[in-house]
């Protein structure tokens, strides 16, 4: 295989793996829990900038971009820096806004919060350096591995694939628990989690940090792979493609999140890549955005339940079931018959 | 005073505004343990708005519930769930995407796997509580005839169905007392029966309730005391056939 293609394969992966990251913790959040966090993407761009300034060393007049708390952590305290950032920043964000608020409310909340961070990450010039964004982030490790380039990138797509691994685990163990059966009711009737015995404030409480800390990890891969960031990579619309993953993947359900990653992000944004630019420079761009919002009307209008619906519970079967054939395994998504 | 007759739950002075209106205005009564005290009343007389205040969903303005001789005036609503009053909805209130058997188990307190941590730690840990926990809400099922249903998504469910579902659910939490909101509404008259006898089963089997009911019929054969309500105030309480000799009841009922 040629470099270039080899460069191009391991760069794909690796976006691969970090989006996997990212909408598993948003499908956690949305999917199983039911809330609506169209800040997701700002919570992704809190762990990049953590990790980016923690990784850039301390910031100095004579540098040409100028940021707070810089710092030279070694890999990988700046990943869990994030992943802690992101999850302390949920907090606060969570307790005022899921504490009384309807979730139609939060979701508001949620869209407005995002717009107000990407504007305090662009004004605010001293903090991460304004619209200019940060650079030169250092690949984690690639000094001391002493590996060419493109022996590196394949490097990180074992690292970033292993995270991967490791999240899928981790939501699994929450969404198969009888925690993800409690989440899953929560979403969908709250009033009636509560008047059986359910704190709901405490459990969208916990998802939204996990979630969180989730969403600050996967900024912070990202950002240490690309090596820049700027308040352009994370606007609002970036959390509809997470979104998008997860109608065309399936709510809930980890499999169809991990195909949405590929399908969405992954192959739908890279293959329209390839297309001749027509009318005017950006165009091709601009109908991506087109194509994700329709994609999200055709999934929700015609398979609501996505390409992978959510899977009930498996129990032990009753002794002496198997003559009962109303007993037996049932098919899935039958919400969409 | 027997120990069957001690009151329970006793609702003193309890007020609630909405804007301006005065929807639960000075309501007390004293439910009775192992009994089902009926709430009746014309529509708007505060019943729903009344159980929506013991529950928890409704904060009041004023006055005192007090459960087991604590008072639990206010509590959050997992709160006073937790206490052991459990309630069931006017509107259907299942968990769609859940199936039945799913529905009653989420109603379990303290499951093993229900935190972050127990439920990482995996099924090594909590399976046997969750087995148990199978076990219980099938027994449940079997009572109430809805073994053959239990892998059904409880969205797709009848609207009887959902009544018996949020029942079962309700028992589920082991409750010392459940409140019913209209729990015959839109049950077809077979099942209507069915969920009269698991409701009298139940109260034998010393379950104290309260029952917001428009069908004086079933009122009269499942309840006492009957508490009747009318423009947010209690104005009889007794047996029915005492109520129903009322005047003010009487009023109520026809001028409503």
């Amino acid at each position: 295989m040629s470099n270039a293609m080899q460069f191009y394969i391991s760069t794909l992966l690796i976006y691969l793996f970090i989006d996997i990251i990212g909408v598993l913790g948003l499908n956690l959040q949305f999917g199983v829990a039911g809330i609506i966090n169209f800040a997701y993407i700002a919570f992704v761009g809190v762990g990049a900038y953590t990790a980016a300034v923690l990784s850039l060393g301390p910031d100095h007049p004579d540098n040409f971009q100028h940021y707070l708390f810089g710092a030279n952590l070694p890999f990988p305290l700046p990943i869990l820096a994030a992943g802690a950032a992101s999850g302390i920043l949920s907090l606060l964000v969570g307790l005022i806004s899921l504490r009384r608020l309807r979730s139609d409310y939060q979701a508001m909340v949620m869209l407005v919060l995002s717009l107000i961070a990407t504007l305090v990450a662009t004004n605010a010039t001293g903090l991460v350096n304004g619209p200019a964004g940060l650079a030169t982030i250092p690949w984690p490790l690639y000094d001391q591995l002493g590996l060419s380039p493109v022996e590196y990138q394949w490097v990180y797509v074992g690292w970033a694939g292993l995270l991967a691994v490791f999240t899928f685990l981790f939501v699994q163990g929450i969404t198969n628990s009888p925690l993800g059966r409690t989440l899953r009711a929560m979403r969908d009737n709250d009033r009636a989690a509560a008047a059986l015995g359910k704190s709901i404030t405490g459990l969208r409480l916990m998802i939204f940090v996990v979630g969180g800390v989730i969403a600050g990890i996967c900024g912070a891969v990202f950002v240490e792979f690309i090596q820049a960031w700027s308040p352009g990579s994370w606007l609002y619309p970036e959390t509809f493609v997470f979104f998008a993953a997860i109608l065309v993947g399936g709510t809930a359900n980890n499999w169809g999140a991990m195909v949405g990653a590929l399908l969405v992000p992954v192959g739908f944004l890279e293959a329209t890549r390839f297309l001749p630019q027509i009318f005017y420079q950006g165009f091709i761009e601009a109908m991506q955005w087109v194509c994700v919002g329709l994609l999200i009307l055709l999934f929700l209008w015609f398979r609501p339940s996505g390409l992978f619906p959510e899977r009930p519970g498996r129990f032990r079967p009753r002794a002496g079931a198997l003559s009962r054939p109303s007993d037996a395994p049932r098919a899935q998504g039958a919400l969409s018959k | 005073m027997s120990a069957e007759s001690l009151p329970i739950l006793s609702v003193r002075d309890v007020h609630r505004d909405f804007g301006g209106l005065r929807a639960v205005d000075g309501a007390s009564f004293d439910t009775r343990s192992g009994r089902i005290t009926g709430l009746i009343g014309p529509n708007g007389a505060g019943k729903s708005t009344l159980i929506g205040i013991i529950g928890g969903q409704i904060k009041p303005n004023g006055g005192t519930i007090t459960f087991e001789g604590e008072e639990v005036t206010g509590l959050a609503p997992h709160t006073i769930a937790r206490r052991g009053i459990i309630r069931t909805f006017q509107m259907s209130a299942e968990f769609a995407r859940l199936t039945v058997l799913e529905n009653l188990l989420v109603a379990a307190p303290s499951q093993r796997g229900e935190s972050l941590v127990g439920a990482e730690l995996g099924r090594l840990y909590w399976g046997s509580n969750e087995d148990a926990l199978v076990d219980e809400a099938r027994r449940v099922l079997d009572r109430f005839g809805m073994a053959p249903k239990e892998n059904e998504l409880a969205g797709n469910l009848s609207g009887g169905q959902k009544r018996l579902l949020e029942i079962m659910r309700g028992l589920m939490c082991r409750p010392k007392m459940l409140l019913l909101d209209e729990p015959f509404a839109g049950v077809n008259p077979t099942l209507a029966q069915e969920i009269e006898t698991y409701l009298i089963s139940l109260r034998d089997d010393g379950l104290s309730m309260i029952m917001v009911e428009h069908e004086l019929a079933v009122v009269e054969r499942l309840c006492d005391p009957v508490v009747v309500m009318a423009h947010g105030k209690v104005i009889a309480e007794g047996s029915m056939s005492d109520v129903t000799t009322l005047r003010e009841v009487l009023d109520a009922y026809l001028v409503g």
